[in-house]
């Protein structure tokens, strides 16, 4: 079995502990994850501002990559939901198409794969924290996960986790849209991170780096000292305290 | 006028139908396939599925439809027969100081007397005389009288048709409304009450038929709910049987 | 131009002036989460509520997919039942069909229910051109009209009104001073109203759905305006978007279910009417004469486009604006058309041809996917935007400063070895403007960014650099798989290999 990260750009240039968390945290389960280094970026930014040929030139490295896995996975809804986006990236070429499938159904967002595949929802952590979760909008609405991340929150010892107020409305960042509309998304940033100060918890959860860069930015811009975490850092930590 | 009118009519008709033509044609071809002039199978008509069989038992079919038509501030009284619907109305004419009355042309509706029971009270049957502008009854009436001609639990809703007896007036226009739900017209679903039309057809329609569930109401100053902004404010309905 | 005009014309400058406009921002807030709630509690006392929203959805897709079917057979069952049916390509052929019938009618003045598809017209104004007497009926539409704007927000349009705004505008009107008191406001427009209603020549309302197998129209309202004006003057016209069609009555159960709830939370709206024809002759109310104007007005060119027919499918219940949590910032007058909102953003620039004078509208959503999941009908507004992007970079009409960037992603992310040294390059350069790992400058291609927030900086060893000996320690470490996953794991390669559709 060929399990293979996508470690998503955002984690492998500004986040890398994410990656290590979540290797670390697999290998436990006997899973040794595999990385090819001719990955980039799914090419997200570029397909969502309608630049689909910049797009396909950046996604034809995933699909390179990833060819011969068995399984691929990412800390990101957003960007495994992109993978999902490439059969219609490259409906017209017939042999990409084709791999553009055959990744699509192997692909899964780490607490997916964690869940659904190893069948893991207790990993025997512990975090003595008040913790609130911000379910990113692709990973929750696009792929559906949902319960995933809940089942493996709610496993975790000694951690409070406080309902986030309008938890599923969406942080502000929108890949260009935070520059190209950065007034708009810096209303809908401060609204996301007053909820998160409302909860009154230490420390925010998500699955998605770039959401969770977008609040914690702003959380920091505001001096508030809330610490600001991938799901999969959270568990890795609190095993590693347990 | 009146022939120019005709005339003018008749030139937009044939005008219509000539554009009626290229419009049809042009969504064919946009659509891609060559001008559908049968039905296509439609395999989703209607409620899905586990809807259809759906029912609830004639006393649930009260509540619900209470529950529901009061959450929308709307009144809803469970009365044996007529003479009590006879008596609810006097009382209620009497407490509301209504001046004028109108109800529909029905023979349930004639046979409550209102007129000699209640003589300070200018009680009016829809269309019952050619020569008498009736939309003006019906704007003046403090409270207007319909049977149900079905009603719908699951939404809260009476049903009423018009007809040359029953004026579309008469449930918009008065300050009051009192509607009476023969016990057996109360049905579940919409479709209960739907289907009834898609069987009837065309022809057998008529002009209006009207679904109303609650007093009219508007919450557009500031989200902030009013009742009675241009249909009665205050609905009445009696559940007889 | 003044710099307010300026801010006026881009679909950024509207926004910013929306989004210090305190009031406009907590009224439209407060009043799209009240919907929102209102529509979550009624799917959810309804249950099942996706069965009934794919139905939905297939039910429009079948219409849509056979209009020219449909269309036709709703149009000749409505001439039989008495009623002049119009077409008309273009808003100015409707407004031409309509001012005729104004001027046959000799009319001196129209009471109008709601109708999305006048605004597209511009109609009030048309009308009023030949010396018609315009009176919008609905109460939140009367205020606008007052107020000589145009609705923000399809179900409640001048949810960017105050009380106080409100009763000085009908404070002129009434000739006297009215207190800001919703129930004696409200009470005035009724009285004002009333006498419009019964001295009109001409009622003129939208259409939610038709039927095509009666020729009967459907209004779905909750003030009673809708059935005023098709009661009491004596020529009423309608006025319908081709795609308003459905099949039948038992259709009519499922938009009945879905459109109140999704646009109220209401379990039916507190008027639904059905309306077949005028008065038939012994009737003693309803219209002598009744025009329906079938208006195509770009809606065709969405038939055969597969990714954007279904936005004929809408049922117009404004769900997905207070889904939409940009919508909920900026307001509807941001988007600068006559439909607001994610259905806005998709529909103007669908409507009309002219790509280049498409703003940023498309631009103005983060594509999160709410209105989407909103959708009673399940429209992908979501990737519809996507598409609506690419189509106008594909024209090379896209921004030249954005296409460079975007050039120059391409370039660095189609081969790893220029990513690492991107990465590098970017390490080097931000040396200038990190301090303890983040970035503050508001100088740059930064300046949105960190208007609102912190930037991180790129880490000191990107992952990629760590891999090799993080690899090493990792296997050296390694825990036994478990026999019963791993073969958890063979079984689901094997299922995906014999053609299964994978996870999801």
């Amino acid at each position: 079995m060929k399990v293979s990260m996508f470690i998503t750009c955002i984690s492998d240039a500004v986040y890398p502990r994410i990656g290590e968390a979540m290797a670390r945290l697999l290998a436990k389960y006997g899973v040794a994850l595999h990385f090819p280094t001719i990955q980039t970026c799914c090419g997200q930014p570029a397909f969502n501002s309608g630049y689909w040929e910049e797009a396909r030139a950046s996604a034809k490295t995933i699909l390179e990559a990833f060819e011969d896995s068995d399984f691929v996975i990412a800390p990101s809804g957003s960007c495994i939901g992109m993978i999902h986006h490439y059969p219609k990236l490259f409906e017209d070429d017939p042999i990409l198409l084709a791999k553009a499938e055959g990744l699509r159904k192997k692909s899964y967002e780490f607490t997916q794969f964690l869940v659904n595949v190893l069948g893991v929802t207790d990993v025997g952590a512990t975090f003595p924290h008040k913790v609130t979760y911000h379910p990113s909008c692709h990973g929750s609405r696009i792929l559906g996960v949902k319960e995933e991340p809940m089942m493996l929150m709610r496993n975790v010892k000694g951690m409070e986790l406080i309902p986030l107020p309008f938890a599923e409305d969406c942080c502000g960042f929108g890949g260009t849209f935070a520059v190209k509309m950065s007034d708009i998304s810096g209303a809908m940033v401060n609204e996301k991170a007053d909820h998160v100060l409302e909860s009154e918890a230490e420390v925010l959860v998500g699955l998605d780096m770039a959401c969770l860069m977008n609040i914690a930015g702003n959380l920091r811009y505001r001096n508030k000292p809330i610490r600001v975490m991938h799901l999969a850092e959270l568990l890795f930590e609190g095993v590693e305290h347990a | 006028m009146t022939e120019t009118h005709q005339a003018w009519l008749a030139q937009m008709e044939s005008e219509s139908r000539a554009k009626q033509e290229q419009f049809m044609n042009g969504i064919a071809g946009r659509l891609g396939h060559p001008r559908l002039t049968t039905a296509p199978p439609h395999p989703f008509r209607g409620a899905p599925d586990f809807w259809q069989t759906f029912g609830w038992s004639s006393d649930e079919r009260v509540q619900q439809f209470t529950d529901n038509f009061e959450a929308a501030g709307g009144h809803v009284h469970r009365l044996s027969d007529m003479q009590e619907v006879q008596s609810f109305i006097c009382s209620k004419a009497i407490e509301l100081s209504a001046r004028y009355m109108i109800h529909q042309n029905e023979i349930e509706l004639n046979h409550l007397q209102l007129k000699e029971k209640l003589e300070d009270v200018v009680v009016s049957q829809w269309n019952s005389e050619s020569d008498e502008d009736w939309i003006a009854r019906a704007a003046e009436a403090d409270i207007g009288i319909v049977m149900a001609d079905y009603a719908v639990s699951h939404t809260g809703s009476i049903v009423v048709v018009s007809s040359k007896d029953k004026g579309r007036s008469v449930s918009l226009l008065p300050t009051a409304l009192i509607a009476i739900i023969p016990l057996e017209r109360l049905k579940t679903r919409l479709g209960e009450v739907l289907i009834d039309f898609d069987e009837a057809g065309r022809e057998q329609l008529p002009a209006g038929i009207h679904f109303i569930s609650g007093p009219s109401r508007s919450a557009d100053i500031e989200n902030d709910l009013t009742i009675g902004v241009h249909g009665p404010g205050v609905v009445f309905v009696l559940i007889v049987g | 131009m003044s710099k307010t005009d300026m801010k006026g014309t881009t679909v950024k400058g509207r926004a910013e002036l929306a989004l210090n406009d305190d009031f406009l921002r907590k009224a439209v807030k407060f009043t799209t989460e009240r919907l929102r709630d209102g529509k979550r509690k009624a799917s959810d006392d309804l249950g099942n509520w996706e069965e009934w929203r794919e139905r939905g959805r297939q039910i429009r897709l079948h219409t849509i997919a056979h209009l020219d079917y449909y269309l036709n057979q709703f149009a000749n069952q409505a001439r039989l039942n008495g009623v002049h049916v119009h077409f008309a390509d273009t808003a100015e052929d409707a407004v031409k069909i309509t001012l005729a019938i104004a001027e046959r009618k000799q009319a001196l003045s129209v009471v109008k229910s709601k109708s999305m598809v006048t605004e597209e017209l511009h109609l009030n104004q048309a009308l009023e051109s030949i010396g018609v007497d315009v009176v919008e009926s609905d109460l939140g539409e009367y205020i606008i009209q007052l107020a000589g704007e145009t609705p923000s927000h399809i179900i409640i349009p001048a949810i960017h009104k105050n009380r106080y705004q409100i009763a000085d505008l009908l404070s002129k009107e009434a000739g006297e001073t009215l207190p800001p008191d919703t129930a004696i406001l409200a009470g005035f427009v009724r009285k004002k109203l009333r006498e419009k209603f019964l001295e009109a020549d001409i009622g003129m309302t939208g259409c939610n759905f038709a039927i095509a197998e009666t020729g009967s129209m459907v209004l779905f309202e909750n003030e009673g305006n809708a059935r005023m004006v098709s009661t009491v003057p004596s020529t009423q016209i309608t006025l319908m978007g081709m795609e308003r069609i459905i099949p039948s009555w038992s259709d009519l159960e499922v938009m009945a279910t879905l459109l109140p709830r999704s646009a109220t939370g209401q379990k039916l709206t507190v008027y639904m009417s059905g309306i077949t024809g005028p008065r038939r002759q012994e009737d003693g109310d309803g219209p002598d004469e009744m025009h329906i104007i079938i208006l195509d007005n770009g809606r065709s060119l969405q038939l055969g486009d597969p990714e954007f027919q279904e936005l004929l499918n809408c049922i117009r219940c404004g769900a997905c604006l207070n889904a939409c949590p940009v919508y909920r910032h900026i307001g509807g007058h941001a988007y600068g058309g006559t439909y607001s909102g994610p259905i806005g953003a998709v529909l103007t620039p669908a409507l009309n041809k002219n790509i280049d004078q498409w703003d940023d509208i498309a631009s103005a959503s983060t594509l999160c996917g709410a209105c989407y999941e909103a959708c009673p009908v399940k429209i992908p507004l979501h990737d519809m935007l996507i598409y609506l992007r690419r189509r106008k970079v594909e024209r090379g009409l896209g921004d030249k400063m954005e296409s460079i960037g975007m050039r120059g992603f391409a370039a660095i992310m189609s081969n790893s070895k220029r990513y690492e040294n991107a990465l590098k390059v970017g390490k080097l350069a931000q040396r200038l403007v990190v301090k303890d790992g983040e970035i503050t400058s508001k100088l740059g291609p930064l300046k949105g960014w960190n208007n609102y927030r912190v930037a991180p900086s790129l880490a000191k060893q990107s992952f990629r650099d760590q891999w090799g000996t993080m690899e090493e320690e990792i296997r050296h470490g390694l825990q036994e798989i478990d026999p019963l996953v791993s073969n958890r794991m063979e079984e689901i390669v094997r299922n995906r290999e014999a053609g299964g559709k994978g996870h999801d």
